[in-house]
């Protein structure tokens, strides 16, 4: 079976250097607009795709792969992940995802590792790309997230610093406190002299007391002046309120994370035309902050008009935000909106050009699925980035392959 | 009667029906076994089930497609439930005095069973004051039973119910060499742990491998602080266990221990063993260890590199409780691969005994994804499995694991009446659990949520005249 597959990469690897065009004929196609699929060819040329439309007919030297109606949808893109910043958690040497010196102007970019296994894992899973975010810590401002691109190449194609990721809710001292924080830190960025900013935060008792960098309030400002994309993990309904109010009076580009208890504020929300980033499937009320915590949450969002994207629970499987999808279709999500709201609505939310959506014009990642791409138990058949069919090869693959032959040697010896 | 009855006994009859008559028996007709005695001495009289069924209506559901639990798949069957048990199982039943539920091709299964949750231990919220899961203050603590620390509140308990759960394992958390005892339940909130208890079900021991027990006394600078000091905690535990069965068996007057209690009853075959166990390496120890003291390892809990002692786990008796799919949060669930279910269940001639757990509030809801998952991952590895097999690993497979089997954990003629029907195919993410039956009452039914549980902790909480949720 992985002889077979493995035949098959290395077809496809050496026709992708060779063969600039790749035609994927009769494929189900879903966009990523939140429309409904059809079927269709996409003429891809040098990575980026060229045409979609009925009937291409393939010259004699294009690469032709027949899809027969299999769903084809964009690469997926997860809105939040470790990936490339943690390899094993516990062990906090294998991680890079939080700052000692820094807040709000932690930036990981740097330290994106592109030979992490999480990598081919969640590529083998449908994940093309991912926002790799700052975790969380008591400050409001975590960090700045960037956007990297799963190709596993060393020459790391991504976006530094694409959006703030931050937290408002239960903290060990008052949110009343939080929230004054959050309002002063902006008003002192949007008002500081950028000449002067180190003198200036010497002068402010509150930067003192934080012991806020130059890079800190500079993240900051950027919220206001570039409306950076602010991710803000919020679930209790008042502090939805909370956020709402902020994103009002500072003009924020805000996305809130989590939001269990967002039906209670169901038209407030809607009407600050603020996008969410949510696990369906967490339906616990883990804390006094989620008491609305429901199956419920993806349908209800959806209905009212609010774009939703997916985050899930556990590390290293981000994969996993389509079973999450999955389930909130199950409980009355809108099909074609879930798939958007893991392919062009994180593109689009978080800036990402050219990538999130099957257009012409954009890079040509994509993945064909040997079934319903929101049902758990289908995979992708093959994973394509910038056009070139990625090897669905992992760590896991080899170590299956170890331990499932009948062998009499030591396994140490089959590799 | 309750008191003299041990498991053990009666297992050794390797009967069914006799197992099950034997519950209503007087001890000298279990035999003659030498447990017997030591059996009244060591299974404890206090906190018994007093476990009721609700009141059940009869019932017959036809038309149904079943996966049986047993690794069959029926198409248009009928099951009769009567007076709270599987009374019949076949086409076209003649049916007298029941309600009809046409099923009209949806799917029946038996309950879901899942052999680790931390239900009640470790309830929701997940606030300081009712965590209640770890006696973290030494490193043996067998004497703790985990159902002493339950919630009975748990909002989880009614999440899971909607997911099709009749029956779990309650089990200590796993800071501990040995955590404690490990209780089994019916999936019917009570004010009284006892009321929720299932019937004759068998205590576990928790055990615990590798990076938790060292890190947390290792990082008291007490011992373990090495897995060679995990290893030579449970030795001593077993070593002094060993002596006060043996002085219980000699007829010495031993003062009861609570600890030993536990452990005797392990090495007395009354209690099970379910071993949280990520590494292959270790695994193989604890079965070295099992043999130098002479008991049955049940099931290794989180057993993420399994599939790498696969035939060992099999040749052994041994299930192994997997996720779907989790890895890497630490070093030692570093070496996940999707098909460990699969290989494991398929190790020697397909004798392994696998089983999906959840060790989780959200996974417990859905263990039939986590199986489909997994069936997809082991047949892309190039196994051939079906979803008949697979119900397997979350209903025949923890039933056993939790001694339950001759009670539940599949739809055959005399078992308790807990059954599921699905909307759809319960293998796919769009079906859900329309009707729970637990011992043939219908705990849920999602086309009435009026008449579904609410635990106290929900009523009127955010609104004084709603439940926490209403649906």
């Amino acid at each position: 079976m992985r002889k077979f597959l493995l035949s098959l990469t290395i077809l496809f690897s050496f026709s992708s250097f060779l063969k600039a065009e790749l035609l994927i004929t009769q494929a189900n196609v879903h966009i990523g607009d939140g429309a409904a699929p059809f079927t269709a060819d996409i003429l891809i040329r040098d990575g980026i795709i060229q045409k979609i439309a009925s009937n291409i007919s393939p010259q004699s030297n294009w690469e032709v792969l027949e899809a027969n109606g299999l769903n084809v949808t964009p690469g997926l893109i997860s809105p939040t992940s470790n990936i490339g910043m943690v390899e094993i958690n516990a062990l906090d040497d294998t991680r890079d995802d939080e700052s000692s010196l820094l807040k709000s102007g932690f930036s990981l970019f740097h330290a994106f590792n592109p030979n992490s296994t999480l990598i081919p894992w969640n590529r083998s899973n449908g994940v093309t790309g991912t926002i790799s975010s700052p975790s969380g810590s008591a400050f409001p401002f975590w960090g700045m997230g960037s956007y990297f691109l799963l190709d596993a190449s060393m020459k790391i194609t991504g976006l530094k610093d694409v959006a703030m990721y931050g937290r408002l809710g239960s903290s060990s001292g008052s949110r009343a406190e939080d929230i004054l924080m959050i309002e002063s830190l902006l008003r002192l960025a949007a008002s500081i002299d950028l000449e002067n900013i180190e003198d200036e935060l010497d002068d402010s008792l509150l930067a003192t007391k934080l012991e806020l960098q130059p890079e800190d309030i500079l993240a900051i400002r950027r919220l206001i002046s570039e409306e950076l994309p602010f991710v803000l993990e919020t679930n209790r309904a008042a502090d939805i309120l909370q956020a709402i109010r902020l994103k009002e009076t500072y003009g924020l580009n805000l996305i809130l994370e989590s939001v269990e208890e967002a039906p209670l504020v169901l038209t407030e929300l809607a009407s600050a035309n603020i996008p969410v980033i949510i696990d369906p499937m967490d339906n616990i009320p883990d804390s006094f902050d989620e008491l609305a915590s429901s199956l419920d949450l993806a349908s209800i969002l959806d209905k009212a008009g609010i774009v939703i994207m997916f985050s899930t629970q556990r590390s290293h499987n981000y994969h996993l935000m389509r079973q999450g999808a999955g389930n909130a279709v199950a409980y009355g999500m809108n099909y074609n909106h879930a798939i958007r709201g893991m392919t062009k609505a994180v593109a689009d939310i978080f800036r990402i050009p050219n990538r999130g959506s099957i257009a012409v014009g954009n890079y040509a990642d994509l993945v064909i699925w040997d079934g319903d791409p929101l049902e758990p138990s289908t995979l992708p058949k093959y994973v394509y980035i910038n056009g070139k069919n990625m090897d669905l090869n992992t760590r896991a693959t080899r170590l299956t392959e170890r331990y499932s032959k009948e062998t009499d040697k030591p396994r140490v010896y089959l590799h | 009667m309750d008191g003299v009855f041990t498991q053990k006994g009666c297992e050794m009859i390797k009967s069914n029906y006799l197992v099950l008559f034997c519950a209503f028996l007087v001890v000298s007709s279990c035999g003659e076994s030498t447990f017997q005695e030591t059996g009244q001495k060591l299974r404890d009289q206090a906190f018994l089930s007093t476990y009721q069924p609700m009141v059940s209506e009869n019932v017959v559901i036809v038309n149904a497609n079943m996966f049986d639990g047993l690794g069959n798949e029926y198409k248009d069957f009928d099951i009769l439930i009567r007076d709270g048990k599987i009374q019949e199982i076949g086409q076209n039943l003649v049916i007298d005095g029941a309600n009809i539920i046409d099923a009209e091709g949806k799917w029946v299964t038996p309950g879901i069973i899942d052999i680790h949750s931390h239900m009640g231990v470790y309830p929701a919220p997940g606030v300081r004051t009712s965590s209640d899961g770890n006696e973290a203050t030494a490193p043996v603590t067998a004497e703790v039973w985990a159902e002493h620390s339950v919630w009975t509140q748990d909002p989880q308990f009614v999440l899971a119910l909607k997911g099709g759960i009749t029956s779990f394992h309650v089990l200590p958390g796993s800071a501990n060499l040995m955590g404690g005892r490990g209780t089994t339940f019916k999936n019917v909130p009570s004010n009284s742990i006892q009321a929720m208890k299932f019937p004759e079900a068998p205590h576990s021991l928790k055990m615990a491998c590798g990076e938790n027990p060292k890190r947390v006394y290792g990082s008291r600078r007490q011992s373990p602080s090495t897995r060679m000091g995990n290893m030579a905690g449970y030795r001593k535990a077993w070593i002094d266990a060993q002596e006060y069965y043996e002085d219980i068996k000699d007829g010495k007057d031993v003062k009861r221990d609570l600890k030993n209690d536990t452990l005797a009853g392990v090495l007395s075959g009354e209690i099970t063993v379910q071993n949280h166990c990520y590494r292959a390496d270790e695994m193989m120890m604890m079965i070295e260890m099992s043999k130098e003291f002479n008991y049955q390892i049940m099931t290794f809990h989180h057993a993420v590199e399994a599939y790498k002692v696969a035939d060992a786990l099999a040749e052994n008796g041994i299930c192994a409780a997997m996720w779907a799919d989790w890895w890497g949060f630490k070093h030692e669930a570093y070496d996940m691969v999707p098909a460990n279910i699969a290989i494991v269940d398929q190790a020697r001639g397909g004798t392994g005994c696998a089983i999906v757990h959840s060790d989780d509030a959200v996974g417990i809801q859905h263990l039939n994804q986590e199986a489909a998952k997994a069936i997809a991952a082991g047949n892309q590895a190039g196994y051939n499995i079906s979803q008949a097999r697979a119900m397997k690993w979350i209903t025949y497979n923890p039933a056993k694991a939790a001694g339950i089997l001759d009670q539940t954990g599949t739809l055959e003629v005399g078992k308790d009446a807990d059954v599921v029907l699905w909307s759809g195919n319960p293998f796919s993410v769009y079906s859900k659990a329309e009707k729970v039956f637990i011992d043939g009452a219908l705990a849920f039914d999602r086309e009435k949520p009026e008449l579904n549980p609410v635990t106290d902790f929900e009523l009127g909480i955010l609104n004084p005249n709603n439940s926490r949720i209403e649906s």
